[in-house]
């Protein structure tokens, strides 16, 4: 037993505690060291299919696999803006006669895949707009069953047809060419729209578009075949688990629930390290990367945590170059006060606000009785929503609270815009009265007047924060019931229409464009097709909005965009909440260049130093020599004490 | 002994049919596929995703039976298939062929997650079983041998304190002391490649025999002292021979016959891996595949593991049975 103690002790001292993988190299070929990142994150993918995965865990291995035509700027983010990748330049808008549209686009010349065995030789071939077409074709095949295809069939020339056609013969047709998307010559084609949509720039820099080879579809099957050694029988992985792009790395190992790896596509040329854009308080920092070829980094970790407890206890041994601040962690990693705390401080690690492209909203039913008919009524309900102390409470004061629908960084938020019905409960007493309840009664029956709000209030903190939201109201004197949903409930009933207030509605942006929020008071789409839950109609700001959508961002723009912000703020078809932030924590080595939040990530651009990552891990690592002692002390003890026991025993 | 077994077989028929329409109830009458749908796609999916995603998974199908039951007609029924297209033959079906289809979140094959599985699971649980078998023996014995002394008091006392602590504090102080202040294992993470495996199994397996060990040190304990006041020992005692060989030798060779019983129901169920730990510790078994599964209102991964972990179970008993057949003689399985 002594003998088994000491050996486990011994073992213990020698295992480590070091989670991550050994690096696949020590070194560079040129003699600098290889740079490592390490990442969380707390899901699988769904897919790696580009034209298939929607999912935020899918988009960010596929942000490092796939390139897009356009991608977002790293560092313009006031507003967010889109800039060439794969195309050379920002595509060709052209405006026809019949009203439809045409975008010329031309991709940059000798961008190679990444090396793969589903290539000739396992070399990577030059990607061509045959690739691009093919992949927007794999937008209308059934089998793919792309998310983006019923917003972009609306718009795109043939691109419904194409499915309807192949959901009626069972199969898709590569070999027809697709109406919208016309092949001028081996760099250059156009895409043909039926109606102006200037939003197709966006798409342009979802990895939807992303060019694929087919021979990598072809390829990864998902059967056996002779690929192993002396040709015995191996499954090829499916192409969704397997993709192959122009990304500046490709995807060595994916364990499911487990971990991640990538590395660096030594072909990669696509893009360099932006030389523009940089927010003042990062320009210095930010500078000595211009121009530099990316990614920066040579591996990318990334540990898949489907429980979060582990992630600050791996950030505090320094296995993680950076976490989310959550709420199990926040007391620990940041004070009262809005600081790291000090033991964080000392480390040298920076705590980093991330502002989400979101905005939350209480909906009001605009076709109830009782609250559709009055917008006094709903004005008052609005001013009596104390957003301030609701996010203080609830989320650490972190998140701003919400003035407006869109959230900043998109062309036409104002950051002093603010809400006119906004929390002032004199105020909401007084519009109350006007909207013929006074003090809460019914002015007519001469009853306390009673709504009914419908929630997602299932744990213990989302009751809380429900609770609040009735409290509030009930200040003006009024009755609310909640009503406790799950989350398909929900859906239901807001499907259905069958509520009066709904309370944690929201909106994160597909695009950062006025048109992917304001679309959602538009009357076109009530739900279940569309996202107007509030069934707000009002034909002065559908015009408005079809106007405004389909315009470039210029002034004019500009006025109809608050001409919009204006109706929604005096007719009060919902409450705003707020827009979701929070904290990063960041160590000394790998401070973030990009905090894009439309980019997952933007790891191409991230940079590291893996010399000081090596001397603060092990300072911070250090194992005591006294446990083995105290454990072999103990089982010795038992030992002398069963001998002695043995020896002045009774029977 | 054959028949035995055949007529165990049978009897697990029904047991089995229960399980297959309890799941159902829960999966497909209390919360209807739709409601599933939509938690699955989230709130941005429009309703011909919803009913692309029913179709895919055949769940667009009537409930019960394809065609008229009662007097309602099932608005989902579809004219020209046969009565027994429904949602219910169709499961019972998959479950009873062990067919179990496409995961509802991940859409990979059941089957294949539970492949992937097994091995992690085994890998943690194998061991952790093992090494507490032994250790639970040992520790028992020694309670044992130094019975009703200071020592023995203290272990019980042990036992019960280790009885009474919830899974979570082991494993928050086992990541956080063991792990972090005192950085020996790695606090999250799974490999397998040989000695990486082991270097991230140490904590996890420690943690899962220590959790254990309370409860089995107290009753091989008392399974022991049951064995130690028969008059075979008393006769050996009065013969001279002595405690050591007496407890090493005589009462753990026929206390061991109870041991074995009583463990061997558990070792089929090794399989389903450990909830808790697997997901605690990151490690890509069965146990954390089916608590990711709840946690995402994956029914159809569930249900799957709700009968593979029935049938196991079954398994279990009827090799208990057995196993008290070989082990003492007197035992006749009529």
């Amino acid at each position: 037993m002594l003998a088994l103690a000491a050996l486990s002790a011994l073992f213990i001292a020698g295992c480590g505690n070091d989670p991550n993988l050994e690096p696949l190299h020590k070194t560079r070929a040129d003699g600098s060291p290889w740079e490592v990142r390490y990442a969380a994150m707390p899901d699988d993918p769904r897919s790696l299919d580009p034209q298939f995965a929607y999912d935020q865990m899918s988009h960010r291995l596929l942000e490092m696999v796939m390139d897009t035509l356009l991608e977002y700027h790293p560092f313009k983010t006031d507003p967010y803006e889109v800039m060439p990748a794969l195309l050379e330049a920002m595509p060709q808008r052209s405006k026809n006669a019949d009203g439809t549209e045409t975008y010329t686009c031309k991709l940059k010349r000798g961008i190679p895949f990444q090396d793969d065995p589903c290539f000739p030789g396992g070399k990577g071939r030059e990607c061509t707009v045959r690739d691009i077409e093919y992949a927007w074709k794999r937008m209308a095949d059934p089998k793919v069953e792309c998310p983006a295809l019923s917003a972009l069939q609306d718009y795109i020339a043939g691109l419904g047809e194409a499915y309807d056609a192949a959901k009626k013969a069972g199969k898709f047709d590569y070999s027809k060419p697709l109406e919208g998307f016309e092949i001028v010559d081996d760099q250059t084609f156009r895409i043909h729209l039926l109606k102006a949509y200037p939003q197709i720039v966006y798409w342009m820099a979802m990895q939807f578009t992303s060019p694929v080879p087919p021979e990598a579809v072809a390829y990864y099957d998902g059967h056996e075949h002779p690929d192993g050694p002396h040709g015995k029988m191996v499954q090829r992985p499916e192409f969704k688990w397997h993709p192959v792009g122009t990304g500046a790395y490709h995807m060595v190992e994916y364990k499911p629930a487990s971990r991640v790896r990538m590395v660096r596509n030594p072909n990669y040329h696509t893009v360099v390290f932006p030389s523009d854009g940089y927010p003042p308080e990062r320009a210095d920092f930010l500078r000595q990367f211009a121009g530099m070829p990316v990614p920066l980094v040579d591996e990318v970790q990334i540990t898949i945590f489907r429980e979060t407890t582990p992630i600050p206890i791996l950030f505090k041994q320094g296995y993680l170059d950076g976490m989310g601040v959550g709420k199990d962690a926040y007391d620990r990693t940041v004070t009262t006060t809005h600081e790291l705390t000090p033991e964080f401080k000392a480390r040298g690690v920076r705590l980093e606000k991330d502002l989400d492209v979101s905005t939350f909203f209480i909906s009001l039913n605009m076709q109830d009785p009782v609250l559709g008919t009055n917008k006094k009524l709903r004005q008052a309900l609005s001013c009596a929503y104390d957003g301030q102390s609701y996010v203080d409470i609830f989320w650490n004061g972190v998140a701003p609270v919400a003035q407006q629908l869109m959230p900043p960084g998109i062309f036409g938020y104002d950051k002093n815009y603010k809400n006119p019905y906004g929390y002032d409960l004199e105020k909401g007493k007084k519009l109350l009265a006007e909207a013929g309840y006074p003090n809460g009664i019914d002015s007519k029956t001469g009853r306390q007047l009673e709504l009914t709000m419908d929630s997602s209030a299932t744990g213990s903190e989302e009751r809380q924060m429900t609770e609040f939201v009735q409290k509030g109201f009930q200040q003006l004197g009024i009755r609310v019931n909640v009503v406790e949903d799950n989350f398909a409930q929900l859906l239901a009933k807001e499907d259905n229409g069958n509520f009066q207030i709904l309370d944690g509605t929201g909106w994160g942006a597909d695009y950062p464009d006025p048109e992917n929020f304001y679309m959602l008071f538009n009357s076109r789409n009530f739900p279940p097709e569309g996202k107007n839950a509030c069934r707000y109609k009002n034909p002065e700001f559908d015009k408005v909005f079809d106007q405004m959508a389909t315009m470039d961002n210029t002034p004019e723009r500009l006025e109809l965009v608050n001409k919009l912000r204006g109706m929604l703020a005096e007719d009060c078809p919902q409450i705003f909440n707020f827009h979701k932030a929070f904290y990063t924590v960041v160590q000394p080595w790998a401070r973030r260049t990009s905090t894009n939040m439309l980019l997952e990530g933007a790891m191409k651009y991230q940079q590291v130093d893996p010399v000081m990552r090596a001397r603060l891990q092990k300072e911070w690592n250090r194992t005591p020599a006294w446990p083995p002692y105290v454990l072999a002390f103990l089982v010795a003890g038992a030992v002398g004490y069963a001998v002695w026991f043995n020896r002045h025993r009774n029977v | 002994m054959f028949s035995y077994i055949i007529r165990r077989l049978l009897y697990a028929i029904p047991i089995l049919f229960g399980v297959m329409l309890i799941t159902f109830l829960l999966f497909f009458i209390v919360q209807p596929p739709e409601f599933r749908a939509r938690a699955i796609l989230g709130e941005k999916a429009r309703p011909k995703q919803v009913q692309d995603w029913l179709h895919d998974h055949g769940y667009d199908k009537p409930t019960y039976i394809n065609g008229r039951l009662g007097v309602a007609i099932d608005k989902r029924a579809t004219p020209g298939k046969p009565f027994y297209d429904s949602l219910f033959v169709n499961q019972m079906k998959r479950l009873a062929t062990f067919d179990f289809g496409l995961s509802d979140k991940t859409g990979l094959p059941i089957a294949q997650t539970f492949l992937d599985g097994v091995g992690p699971s085994l890998c943690l649980t194998l061991p952790a079983f093992v090494v507490g078998f032994f250790m639970a023996v040992a520790l028992s014995l020694y309670q044992v041998f130094v019975r009703y002394s200071a020592l023995d008091r203290f272990g019980i006392f042990l036992c019960v304190a280790c009885m009474s602590l919830p899974p979570m504090i082991y494993m928050f102080v086992g990541q956080s002391f063991l792990a972090l202040q005192l950085p020996y294992f790695p606090a999250y993470g799974f490999d397998l490649h040989g000695w990486s495996t082991v270097k991230f199994l140490l904590l996890p397996v420690s943690l899962m025999v220590i959790m254990n060990l309370g409860y089995d040190v107290r009753l091989y304990r008392t399974i022991f002292l049951e064995e130690i006041t028969q008059d075979y020992v008393r006769t050996a005692l009065a013969k001279g021979v002595p405690q050591s060989r007496l407890l090493f030798v005589h009462v753990l060779k026929n206390g061991m016959i109870s041991l074995i019983t009583l463990v061997v129901a558990h070792l089929p169920l090794l399989i389903m891996g450990s909830l808790l730990m697997e997901n605690f510790f990151g490690i890509p078994g069965l146990g954390n595949a089916l608590f990711h599964a709840i946690q995402l209102g994956d029914a159809a991964m569930v249900n799957a593991f709700v009968y593979l972990g029935a049938i196991l179970y079954i398994v279990g008993l009827i090799l208990t049975d057995i196993c008290y057949a070989f082990a003492d003689p007197r035992i006749r399985l009529s």
